[in-house]
């Protein structure tokens, strides 16, 4: 990849990882999760794991969405 | 190649504002913005039949991911 | 370089009409198609926008509607021309129907934008211009100022009606 796009997504990734660990709100937490995995999945496509990326694509939702029952859990 | 670079810069700005926006509400236009660029991106990097599947697989998975944040934070999901 | 910039501002505003347009026709302003659409428009009219151009904007979040349709039609195109974006087209309603959508606006979305990004190939534009338009026609709705982009829809909505 191109140095410029690999600073790039690094800094998507880096700015997910940090905002997840000092986030409060337990939503603000699950959406920084999702940010973390949109910086990750440009460098699986870019070395060509394409089914890798769909594969990681389409489990980080299912993840989101048991956390997300754990969430509900704890708030009511 | 411009349309790459103008993605991807795009995609940082977006993710900075999901990070500084504090509503959670007003936080998932601006991680939908990202998505977008994200997918966007994929197809971009690598010319290739399978990675438009790969860029409707995040895109859809994301979309899916935003839908139930947003449907748990309205107050549960309707059943 | 200057051209293609051009080529691409000029993209941006084509996608830009055209999904708004098919998202308006839709009666996407109207009501949230899901209990998340209204949650995202509360919080937009909370921080002094328009509740209608909110519940468009809630609903391009929770499900992938003509805006998502055009993206990904542009990529089909760009990957396997016309037949590419009509299985973006298939993929779209697949998308839909997972997220509890009737799908009409993001399917019609798709279907149209195939033809109209091959008919731009033809004249001189490259389909990545599309990608980049597409983005930049979002970043306008969802990412600069929420409060301006849904009164920009509210207004649009009341010329519909």
């Amino acid at each position: 990849m191109i140095v410029a796009l690999q600073v790039a997504f690094g800094l998507v990734a880096l700015l997910g990882a940090v905002s997840t660990a000092l986030t409060r709100d337990s939503y603000g937490k699950v959406i920084s999760l999702g940010i973390l995995v949109a910086g990750i999945v440009p460098f699986i496509v870019d070395r060509g794991y394409l089914d890798v990326a769909i594969t990681v694509s389409l489990i980080a939702p299912v993840v989101t969405i048991f956390v997300l029952m754990a969430v509900r859990r704890a708030e009511a | 190649m411009i349309a790459l670079y103008l993605v991807a810069a795009i995609a940082v700005f977006a993710a900075i504002r999901v990070v500084i926006e504090r509503n959670t509400g007003r936080k998932l236009p601006y991680a939908n913005v990202m998505n977008f660029a994200v997918a966007g991106t994929l197809v971009l990097l690598l010319d290739h039949p399978l990675s438009l599947v790969a860029a409707a697989a995040y895109f859809v998975g994301s979309t899916l991911e935003a839908n139930a944040v947003a449907s748990t934070y309205a107050g549960g999901v309707k059943r | 370089m200057l051209g293609e910039f051009l080529h691409i501002l000029a993209a941006a505003t084509i996608s830009w009409i055209l999904f708004v347009t098919v998202d308006i026709l839709f009666r996407l302003p109207e009501a949230g198609g899901v209990s998340g659409a209204s949650a995202v428009a509360r919080d937009i009219e909370a921080g002094g926008g328009a509740l209608a151009g909110g519940t468009m904007m809630g609903n391009i979040v929770c499900s992938p509607d003509a805006s998502a349709g055009t993206l990904l039609a542009a990529c089909g195109v760009y990957v396997a021309g016309i037949p590419g974006g009509l299985a973006a087209a298939l993929m779209v309603f697949i998308g839909n129907r997972i997220c509890h959508d009737p799908g009409y606006a993001g399917t019609t979305g798709a279907v149209l934008a195939t033809f109209v990004v091959y008919a731009f190939t033809q004249v001189g534009f490259a389909a990545t211009d599309f990608i980049a338009g597409m983005v930049i026609a979002i970043l306008t709705i969802q990412g600069l100022s929420h409060t301006h982009a849904s009164r920009l829809l509210a207004r649009l909505w009341r010329i519909r009606q």
